[in-house]
Order: structure tokens, then sequence, then C-alpha cells
């Protein structure tokens, strides 16, 4: 009961932020992100549909939908690319490199797994979306240590965008992986936790994206290349004046 | 069981970095300010650089033989003092010359469309052995004295001779040509 509960709700924030997006214009410039949403209430009203008419068949629907709204949850990550790494070309490339080898990872699990294995069990299920989770969560990670390292400055509304996902996957790929070990007796808590995170999530992204907040960008005003020649210029200097301090030291 | 570990540190590591990112300072450090800001900082680390002369003074072991064989105790201890607190003002010297540049280097690089990652990884590691190195040689000298470390020093300059390798060749995109110029008698090219 509780479960129902707990999903009626998250499909409530999910309209209401499908709602809010439409009418702050917010569609067109998170276009990936809103398309992830609508993915997932549609998938939820099938599964609560199928649940609540044909509970038998419902594992055979949850999985292919699963998988969808997983490959769909692709599309924040590019928004964040889109975004945040944008304007920086270099932290960007990064990034995409990476990306694209976490894409092909998590393709290669969510379409050619099933057709090399079909018939997967129950269990089996359970370790794989807990393996797709953690390859989301380990580029999400090195996403976050690009924009750390780089320095690069990231607005409300896509901070909340990586707080909400990233919240979802760590909750997930947690009680997945407890699932996973300890087996049927942690299914209980695990029905009501995965769906609980995710409404965690939602009133994150509700509460970061009700107004638009454009990301900081790179000043205009400064012209790049004259002030890389000006920088390149005195850190040639400096790198040459510690190269001397070091070598004289060295040799003291 | 190690499964379980595995996955459950892939989310602790995920979540401390979700942490970090929601308790981060919202200043966007791409702005124009802070890249005057760092454009101060490498002109005051030129201006303010030390004398190299003084630097091979303050490792070299000559003058405390001299002290040694020469004054009595009180002024021995009191130059090893003295010693000891320009050597570890020397080594921070150094660690903030390090930092700017870095700082620098990774400001300048995230824009930089053909930025290799391979080459920026190896930096990172670099600016981050340095400075570990840096933080090393400061106890070992605060603990030891002056003299206690030549090893170390050595270590240092290796591992910054390394960084300052890849650094130039990070840069070297910029302008070869202009770049070239600038290699006059101030870089101390052939020092190490």
């Amino acid at each position: 009961m509780w479960r129902w509960v707990i999903e009626g709700a998250g499909i409530a924030v999910q309209l209401s932020l499908l709602v809010r997006g439409l009418q702050n214009h917010q569609f067109r410039r998170y276009y990936f992100f809103y398309t992830y949403i609508a993915s997932v209430i549609l998938a939820s009203a099938v599964l609560m549909t199928v649940a609540l008419r044909m509970p038998q068949e419902y594992y055979k629907w949850y999985w292919p939908l699963q998988l969808a709204t997983l490959v769909t949850g692709y599309g924040i990550l590019l928004e964040i690319l889109n975004h945040v790494l944008a304007p920086y070309p270099g932290a960007d490339r990064f990034a995409r490199i990476s990306g694209l080898v976490a894409f092909g990872v998590i393709f290669c699990f969510a379409v050619i797994a099933p057709i090399v294995f079909p018939r997967l069990s129950t269990g089996t299920v359970i370790e794989f979306e807990r393996d797709l989770r953690s390859v989301q969560a380990l580029f999400i990670f090195g996403l976050l240590a690009l924009i750390f390292y780089y320095g690069i400055p990231i607005g409300r509304n896509m901070k909340g965008m990586v707080l909400g996902y990233g919240v979802y996957i760590v909750s997930s790929l947690v009680s997945l992986a407890v699932r996973a070990y300890a087996g049927h007796s942690f299914a209980t808590i695990w029905r009501v936790a995965q769906p609980l995170s995710y409404d965690a999530s939602l009133v994150i992204w509700l509460v970061a994206l009700w107004s638009y907040c454009p990301n900081p960008v790179p000043d205009p005003s400064i012209h790049l290349e004259e002030d890389y020649e000006a920088l390149a210029s005195r850190t040639k200097i400096v790198i040459g004046m510690i190269r001397t301090y070091i070598g004289k030291a060295a040799r003291a | 069981m190690i499964q379980l570990i595995f996955f459950l540190s892939i989310g602790v590591l995920l979540f401390a970095s979700l942490f970090f990112l929601a308790r981060r300072n919202p200043r966007p450090e791409g702005s124009s300010g802070a890249l005057i800001e760092a454009r101060q900082a490498l002109t005051a680390l030129q201006g303010g650089l030390l004398p190299i002369e003084f630097v091979h003074r303050v490792f070299a072991p000559d003058d405390w033989e001299y002290v040694r064989s020469e004054a009595p105790a009180g002024v021995r201890s009191l130059f090893l003092e003295e010693r000891k607190k320009i050597a570890l003002l020397w080594v921070d010297q150094v660690r903030r010359q390090i930092r700017s540049l870095r700082h620098f280097h990774r400001g300048s690089a995230r824009s930089y469309a053909r930025l290799n990652p391979r080459l920026e990884m190896e930096l990172a590691l670099s600016f981050a052995g340095l400075a570990i190195a840096c933080r090393l040689l400061q106890a070992v000298v605060y603990v030891g004295g002056p003299f206690a470390a030549p090893r170390l020093v050595n270590a240092m300059a290796g591992a910054a001779s390394h960084a300052c390798k890849i650094s130039e060749q990070s840069l070297a995109f910029l302008n070869a040509a202009q770049l070239g110029v600038l290699n006059g008698p101030s870089t101390g090219r052939a020092a190490v």
C-alpha cells in the first residue's frame, strides 16, 4: 500500500515538474532532462496499470521499461555536458571522451546483453541493474571530479539536476547492492526505498528548476586569446624560475 | 561480501562528491575577476622570488660545517634555528609557486579545445606529487633541521622538473614562435 502512495506522490511531483517546465519555457532549454521525466512518467503509469490489473506480469514489464528509462536518464548527463562544460572546450572534450566510453558500456549492457542472455533470472536482473547504476555513478563522479578540478562554475538549475540524479543513483546503487547480497529478506525494504529515494530526487529537481537560472559563463569581455598569450608568457617565465631554484637546491 | 563492499564504496565516493558539490562556493571561478587575480598572483610571485645564490646557500652544509667547528654552542643552535626558518620559508615559496602554476594551468586548459586528456592527467599527478613532496620536505625540515633531507630535495627537484616539462608541452600550442622569444636569460632554461 505504502509503495503505491510513494509512487503516486512521485508521479504527482513529476507532473508538477513538467507543468512548471512548460510554464517557464524550460522544456526547450533542458530538452533531454524533460524527455527523461516524460519517459519515467510513461513507464510508471504503465507499470502501475500492469501491477494493478496483471500483477503476475509485473516483472516482465519492469525490466524493459527500467532499461528504457535508464538509457533516457543518460540524457541528464548530456544536459550537464551541454550546459556546464560547453563554454570550456577543453574540459568538455575530456568529459565527452569519458562519457562516450560510459555510454558505450551502458549501451552494450542495455541492448546486447538481453540478446545474448534472453532468460535472465530475477536475481541476475537485480545484479545487472546494479552494474549499470555503478557505471552511471562512476561517470557522474568523473564529471564532478572534472568540475572541481577545473574550478568550473555551476548554476542552480544544473547543480540541482546533478544533485537530484546523483542522490537517486547513489540510493539505487546501495539498495540494489544490498538487495543482491541479502536476497529476498531485503525485498520489502527495497520496494519502498527505491521509489522513496526517487521521490527525494524529484523534490530536489522541482526546487532547483522552479525558475530558470542560467549557468554562469566565462566573461565574454575577456579577449581569451590575448589573455592566454599573456598568461602563458608569464607562466613560462615562472616555470624557468622554478627550474632554476630547484636545480640550485638539488645541487646544494 | 567483497562485491557488496565494492559497490558500497562507489556509492560512498559519489555521495561524498555530491556533498562537496552542495557545499561548493557559488562564486564563478571562471570570471574575469578570477583571471585577473591569477595574473596578479603570478606577477607577485615573479616579483617576490628569492635570489638564486641565497637558495643555493639554504641547503648547502658549508656554512654549518664552519659554524660547528668555530662557534660556541649558543651560536650553533641559533644558526640552526635561523637556517631552519629560512629553509621552511623557501619550501613554502616553492609550494606557492607550484600552486599558482597549477591554478593558472587549470584556468586556461579548460577552455582549450585541443586539450589532451592523457597529458592533463599526467600533469595533475605531477602537481599532486610535487605538493606532497613540498609538504613532506616542510615536515622533515621542521623535525630534522635544514640539512636533514638532501635526498628529498633532490626528489622534489626531479618531480618539479618533470611537471615543468609537461607544462611546457601543454602550453606549447599557444604560440610557439612568441614563446621562443621568451627563452632568454631570465628563464634559466639550462639550470636543471
